[in-house]
């Protein structure tokens, strides 16, 4: 006797399967099944698992999708059917029905009417009916479904009888032999299976609880009345079905000859002229880039390093994916959308030339083989970024290229996070939500010493160790368990046909955005190929910058242009001058660059890579700056070590190296190496690196090196997990902070104009990036109806940088370009003009007004507001008995309002625009004499260390970062610059209602000093925003 | 007219804090946005103030003690408020969710003055452990700008009320967003200034409902206001943030909520037999006990000895959340006897309820119970005792599609002695409650016994056998 089972949930539907795909199909292998089939939902999200888990294995796996039906009247219960793919064909033509019904339905929900089976082709699918019981419905009700479906599904129905010992169970058992006499199809046994083992009852009851949004005490009939549906040992099966029942699965088994890893993609060929080899077009096109990059000619070194890149690809049969990604980087070329592309094959010669990088093999030496590992058979991975304000176009031209049909976005499956979980069991459990809430509130989940299961126990949840337990147990079990498919951020997969024959797509919630039921881990199990469409901020503030500057002949500059290892803008970043400058601005990075003071690209190369977790928490920045700067000795125990660390003085710093390190330092395979970086990748969410501990530690020390390193190492990779940063990512990211460095050394106006142009991006506010242009000599002008564009412009051949209308906080971009387009060339005259040239709505008139930037033609701000009102379309008629007056609609009157003070205007700019030209507000209260001993942060810089000091400023930033143990970090603000300041935990503790509510702080402190770099560590912290208030204005809040 | 108002900076929060010994700091969470709307001063003290958010909340207060807020229930305990305070003044008019406006011009003279008066309430107040700003203004919405803004000032004379008036400063004028904005981007920023520009370009500038409303505001357009008048029943809450596990832990609160009892019934010159105290439980039926005193009463020691006796017999069933006091009898304290309005029963649909009253008031409200299905796939729970009083239960089932079950459960299952003559239908499986510790794991079978008798027997996890119930 053996046994296949036809109808089996994954936890891909979500909240009601409790088992993992691979759970499920390495129990069916363990229980001797023939063939399990995974019928999810309306959905084969779960496939790409258990076929991997099923690799090799001799359980068949059946790809299938249950369907609960649209009832046709509001009375009749509704159809339960599930669908089997025989063959290929039937595969694509279960993925269109899916397609359809998930489609019709807003995200995560789907909608199959019975007319659907009636329309699509299903020819090459197996139905399985799941009868109604009797009181759900009548006989005769049941019997007409029945005869329906077997109209479609002629010799291909089947009535599924389930036996799940629940109370009933005998009449619907009896029902379905009645309607399998009369229908004439045969009965097959089915499990419902919900779940791989009878131990996961506790955690199903819990998913239907929360499905239900519910609490288990209240769930009650939505609980299943036990917990029988698993999968069950051949000797039970054989106690509750008839044998022909159980026969019958394996006939259905054995008609589902199709294979999920039959599944096979194929390219867009469209890319390749006829006539041409997708090798020998790549090849031309990369001798044409080859001119264009080198019109001197190429330099040998690079020449064999194509030759030698090109031969890899060919072999890999790559060319296609090299093809589609040039097809899309000329289009944003064409369109002069700036696009910089990074990952593992992207920083190649043929990419460079391809353009697809910009990054010159002349300047870094990268190995592309380093970046493809022919053993692997993964498809290269390059991921493009495009300016994020036009990505869409990007987008929209894939759609167009290839046609909606055919390109698609990969999904994202959104699992279960510790946080999640916690509040979702908690609730299920009865919890007190505003309790949860304070337990996780309570949890600092960077504590590493004792994870949050210890602070649970600790902050004592329950009094009953029982429930903590449970709690436990089911958290610990929910982790990781899908909770819904959500958009990529770019993954796109193009295929050679329509992908509705490979994988149903649904909605997202996004309108008018599909997605693929697969995601990013699916399609690379399945050896689908991807390609990330990115957005990034700083491309679109670059492209604005450069617009800016005139290049050589007259065009605005280009990339290409910008002189490559220009001292001064090393030179700058040396002392930490980089806000605004790409991923160099953090308070962190600003910290970081006076030490490791780049002075060339590769420098810039780590400096991106070294202020991460991983390279913190492996303790391995003091001693590569040690090494940078000479004050230890280089050294490596062996040449194959030396091999992999060499370019970063025998320290590693990237995920790479730390991945190489363990195949040359611990005799790692490599394919032992690639599970240690998936499990990297997997680490922050679900995964476990203990397994590698041992193995890493034991080879290390096998091959002579010493524990310290060896444990230095593990400690990196657990820094790495989730945030590995790769050499192939941070050399392209290098690149534009290299240029965005270069822009703001040598054209300040342009570069802050470009950033300003592009907000919101970056980590800084426009007034702080207004502050620091002015701080770099850029005259700044303040926003005004008759000079300012929509954006930021730069005006007269000082290149004053005008505020941009686009600054006004809610005005409507349309009227501000109508404003723009309409201004006569003397500019408006007086409100009735603007009014009658433009016909501004008055909510846009009156933002002007609040923005002050009506004050060349009506006075101060307050009086050009009163005009303004003014002039709003009559009330309806009203009659005052307290005057008479007539002149009414007059446009002056003699009412005369208080001119603004100084104070009254600095928070009336932040109000409308977030930011003010007038004085900082730090400056007005210093000259109130309300700081008296206080430090600026231009003396702060002079200041001796290791004395007391007091300074105060505007709190800008609080900071915990993870990889300072406990420590915070405040940013203040005052008129001259930023002071940082350091808090110790046992200070924070003690002052924690400054540190946590002031806007305006005072810190009595330490100064401290390593270098340029000057910190403040906080003593006695002092709450001193109600002096905000006594600027002279009303109580508004500032900010 | 002068009018007086009473603002309740945070009434659910002093509501809950006096049901409470212990001081934690004490804050009200809105529902959506997790934001603090009411902070206790100790809270404050520590930093959290309204508009606080949760998480910074329970970072500079870790032992913050969290209550949801709830308007229903805050306009509950604003009409006790406003129950009290209709001794003192008649003309009251409820501003939910934190205020009472009372006129106080014509009563003043009883109390020689405002400010007499404003002590006495303040005292009393203060007995009542309840904060509020107590302020005049010479119009309704004069006096309640003023007391929100904190002022706690009573006066008679105009002219004071006038210039504080003026002094206020825009944010606390009670203007929409979008005028207060317009204001203030015109430079204005208190009262005064407002007052100060010409009705007819107010009216024009902004809205004519802007100078409607400063014309209320100054006393230049009437403003009705609809008086309050006290129920015919008295009722009394305590709410407590944390749940409170022994009767003893009650006594605290009913003591402060019998003497409010006295008073009003001192104030009504009435007295009462009959208490109801209602004990509301997490996610549970609240339990209901009702009191009846041998005679006419009015005292609330007398309650409290009661009420004392009768928490000790029944221990509490469950940690209570909220005690209730309700009152509806009142009897003149001259009267001999109450026309007894249950003896004149006329058609049949009202017996039943005559009945059921008169057994109630005979037995006690929770000595008569009805049959109700429960929604538990544990056999002994699934079914409930309900009172009567309680309404109809949400059931997921309608009852056809209810599972066979005997009709005569046995209270507790007993073991099986006989070995069964036939099995007549099974198994039928059964597992679930795991997650309060009432875990079953059972097969259920029909089966006719040697006797005759038809069983509903079921093996459970240990293999044993028993039986759980009859069928006819």
């Amino acid at each position: 006797m053996n046994y296949a089972e036809l109808h089996c949930f994954s936890n891909f539907t979500f909240l009601t399967g409790a088992s993992h795909p691979h759970e499920l199909a390495e129990r069916a292998l363990a229980l001797g099944y023939r063939a399990l089939a995974i019928t999810d939902a309306c959905s084969v999200a779960g496939i790409p698992r258990a076929c991997q888990a099923l690799k090799g294995s001799p359980v068949a796996l059946i790809t299938g999708s249950y369907f609960q039906l649209e009832p046709t009247t509001p009375d009749m219960t509704p159809a339960r059917v599930i669908l089997l793919a025989r063959t290929r064909l039937g595969y694509s033509q279960l993925c269109r029905l899916i397609t359809t019904a998930r489609r019709r339905a807003p995200k995560g929900r789907y909608q199959l009417l019975p007319e659907d089976l009636e329309n699509h082709a299903l020819d090459h699918c197996l139905c399985l009916w799941l009868p109604p019981a009797p009181e759900q419905a009548g006989f005769a009700n049941a019997r007409r479904t029945g005869e329906w479906l077997l109209g479609l599904f002629p010799e291909r129905l089947w009535l599924a009888a389930s036996r799940t010992l629940a109370s009933g169970e005998e009449q619907t058992i009896q029902r379905i032999r009645a309607l399998s006499l009369q229908l004439e199809r045969p009965v097959v046994a089915t499990g419902n299976v919900h779940m791989h083992c009878r131990q996961r009852q506790p955690l199903q009851d819990v998913l239907t609880a929360i499905r239900h949004n519910t609490c288990l005490e209240q769930a009650g009939h939505h609980l299943f009345q036990n917990g029988e549906r698993y999968l069950r040992p051949l000797p039970v099966l054989k106690r509750l079905f008839p044998e022909a029942w159980l026969e019958e699965t394996l006939i259905i088994a054995d008609q589902c000859g199709f294979r999920p890893s039959e599944l096979r993609y194929e390219y867009p060929s469209e890319l390749v002229p006829p006539g041409k080899t997708p090798a020998s077009w790549l090849q031309e096109l990369t001798r044409q880039g080859e001119q264009r990059r080198f019109p001197a000619g190429t330099p040998l070194p690079v020449q064999a390093l194509i030759r030698k890149e090109l031969a890899l690809i060919h072999e890999m049969q790559y060319e296609h994916y090299f093809l589609t990604i040039h097809d899309i980087v000329s289009f944003a070329r064409s369109q002069g959308i700036l696009c910089q592309g990074r990952g593992s094959a992207a920083n190649s010669a043929v990419c460079y030339c391809l353009g697809i990088t910009e990054v010159d093999p002349r300047q870094v030496e990268l190995l592309f083989e380093r970046f493809i590992s022919k053993d692997r058979g993964e498809p290269p991975d390059i991921d493009v970024d495009f300016e994020h304000e036009r990505r869409e176009e990007v987008i929209q031209y894939i759609y167009q290229r290839y046609g909606r049909e055919r390109a698609a976005l990969a999904a994202t499956v959104i699992r279960y996070r510790p946080r999640s979980a916690i509040r979702d069991v908690g609730k299920a459990l009865g919890f007190d939500p505003a309790q949860v809430e304070q337990l996780l509130n309570g949890i600092d989940w960077r504590d590493r010493e004792t994870d949050w299961r210890g602070q649970i126990l600790d902050k004592g949840l329950t009094r009953h160790e029982r429930v903590a337990n449970q709690f436990f147990t089911l958290v610990n079990t929910l982790l990781g368990f899908p909770r819904h498919l959500s958009q990529h951020v770019g993954g796109f997969v193009i295929g050679s046909g329509p992908l509705a024959d490979l994988v149903p797509t649904e909605n997202a919630a996004m309108k008018d955005r599909t997605v693929i039921q697969w995601d990013k881990d699916d399609l690379e199990s399945l050896g689908l190929m991807k390609v990330d469409v990115l957005a990034l901020g700083m491309l679109t503030a670059i492209r604005k910058a450069l617009a800016l500057i005139p290049g050589e002949n007259g065009q605005p500059l280009t990339l290409q242009e910008i002189p490559r290892e220009d001292d001064e803008t090393y030179g700058m970043l040396q002392t930490g001058d980089s806000i605004g400058v790409f991923q160099v601005e953090s308070r962190a990075q600003i910290n970081m660059l006076p030490r490791l003071k780049p002075e060339k690209f590769y420098d810039l190369v780590i400096e991106v890579a070294i202020v991460r977790p991983g390279p913190i928490q492996g303790d391995m920045v003091h001693p590569y700056l040690k090494r940078k700067h000479g004050l230890e000795e280089v050294s490596y125990p062996n040449e194959e070590v030396r091999g992999v660390l060499e370019r970063t003085l025998g320290v590693p710093i990237f995920q790479e190296q730390v991945i190489k390190l363990a195949m040359v330092a611990a005799g790692f395979t490599a394919g032992e190496a690639d599970r240690l970086r998936r499990a990297m990748a997997a680490w922050k969410s679900h995964g476990d690196l203990t397994p590698f501990r041992d193995k890493l530690i034991n080879g290390m020390l096998a091959k002579g090196h010493s524990e310290d390193f060896a444990e230095r190492l593990y400690q990196q990779i657990c820094g790495f997990g989730g945030y590995g940063f790769p050499e192939s990512h941070s050399a392209s990211f290098a690149l534009l902070v290299y240029v965005s460095a270069w822009l703001k050394r040598h054209h300040p106006a342009a570069f802050y104009c470009g950033l300003l142009n592009s907000q919101p991006m970056g980590f800084y506010s426009p007034s702080q990036l207004i502050q620091d242009a002015r701080r770099h000599d850029v005259v700044v002008l303040p926003a005004d109806v008759n000079h300012s564009q929509w954006d930021y412009t730069l005006e007269g051949p000082q290149q004053h940088l005008r505020v941009g209308l686009r600054q006004i906080k809610g005005l409507n971009r349309q009227s501000a370009e109508a404003l723009c387009q309409q201004r006569p060339s003397g500019g408006y005259r007086n409100i009735r003009e603007l009014r009658q040239l433009t016909a501004l709505p008055q909510r846009d008139l009156e933002l002007l007004a609040g923005a002050n930037a009506l004050e060349t033609i009506s006075g101060h701000r307050h009086q050009s507001y009163w005009q303004l009102l003014g002039h709003e379309a009559a009330a309806p008629l009203w009659v005052s008995d307290t005057d008479d007056d007539p002149g009414y609609l007059a446009e002056g009157d003699n009412t005369d309002l208080p001119a603004p003070s100084e104070g009254q205007n600095i928070l009336a700019d932040f109000a409308s625009q977030g930011l003010s030209l007038q004085r900082h507000p730090m400056a007005l209260l210093r000259e109130q004499g309300q700081l008296r001993n206080c430090l600026n942060a231009e003396q702060l810089k002079t200041a001796e260390p290791n004395r007391p000091v007091q300074v105060a400023g505007l709190v800008t930033g609080r900071q915990r970062p993870g990889s300072a143990s406990g420590v915070t970090f405040v940013t203040l603000e005052d008129e001259f610059g930023n002071i940082n300041v350091v808090v110790w935990l046992n200070t924070a503790r003690q002052q924690r209602k400054p540190l946590l509510t002031s806007r305006l702080l005072h810190v009595k402190g330490i100064v401290e000093r390593e270098g340029d770099i000057v910190h403040v560590m906080a003593g006695k912290l002092t709450d001193l925003s109600h002096l905000i208030s006594t600027l002279p204005v009303g109580s508004r809040d500032f900010q | 007219m002068i009018w007086l108002y009473l603002h309740f900076r945070h009434l659910l929060l002093d509501h809950v804090a006096r049901s409470r010994q212990d001081p934690s700091p004490l804050a009200v969470l809105s529902h959506g946005t997790r934001q603090v709307i009411q902070a206790c001063p100790r809270a404050r003290q520590l930093g959290v103030h309204p508009g606080t958010a949760l998480k910074t909340a329970l970072n500079l207060a870790p032992e913050l003690v969290m209550v949801h807020a709830d308007d229903t229930r805050q306009a509950g305990i604003l009409e006790q408020q406003a129950h009290w305070l209709y001794r003192y003044m008649d003309r009251i008019t409820l501003y939910p969710p934190d205020g009472l406006l009372a006129e106080a011009g014509s009563v003043q003279r009883l109390y020689d003055g405002l400010e007499p008066l404003q002590k006495q309430l303040q005292q009393a107040l203060e007995e009542r452990q309840l904060n509020a700003s107590l302020t005049t203004g010479p119009t309704p919405l004069s006096a309640r700008l003023l007391a929100r803004a904190g002022m706690q000032c009573c006066t008679g004379e105009t002219s004071q009320m006038h210039r504080q008036l003026e002094a206020l400063p825009l944010p606390h004028a009670g203007f929409d967003d979008r005028t207060l904005q317009r204001l203030t981007r015109l430079g204005l920023t208190t009262l005064g200034q407002v007052f100060h520009l010409p009705a007819v370009e107010l009216a024009r500038r902004l809205t004519p409902e802007t100078l409607a409303y400063v014309q209320r505001l100054q006393g230049q357009r009437p403003d009705p206001q609809t008086s309050w008048r006290p129920p015919h029943y008295f009722r009394q809450r305590a709410d407590f943030g944390l749940p409170v596990e022994k009767a003893q832990g009650l006594l605290f609160a009913l003591q402060r909520m019998l003497s409010e009892l006295e008073s009003d019934l001192q104030w009504r010159q009435q007295d009462t037999d009959s208490l109801l105290l209602i004990l509301h439980h997490y996610r549970r039926e609240p339990s209901r006990l009702r009191v009846r005193t041998t005679g006419p009463e009015h005292r609330a020691e007398a309650f409290i000895n009661l009420l004392r006796i009768r928490l000790e017999q029944h221990p509490l069933q469950a940690p209570v959340e909220t005690l209730e006091l309700k009152v509806t009898r009142f009897l003149d304290r001259q009267a001999t006897s109450h026309t007894d309005l249950l003896g004149e029963t006329t058609d049949q649909g009202e017996a039943w309820h005559t009945l059921v009253s008169r057994l109630q008031a005979r037995l006690g409200e929770s000595a008569l119970q009805h049959l109700a299905p429960a929604a538990d796939h544990r056999p002994e729970r699934a079914w409930s005792a309900r009172s009567l009083t309680a309404g109809p239960h949400h059931h997921s089932k309608g009852s056809d599609q209810l599972p066979l079950r005997p009709l005569w459960l046995l209270p507790q299952p007993t073991p099986l002695e006989a070995t069964p003559e036939a099995w007549l239908g099974g198994p039928e499986r059964i597992s679930g409650g795991w997650w309060d510790g009432a875990r079953v794991l059972r097969d259920y079978y029909i089966a006719r016994l040697p006797s005759g008798q038809l069983a509903w027997v079921y093996r459970d996890d240990q293999q044993s056998w028993f039986v759980h119930g009859w069928f006819g």
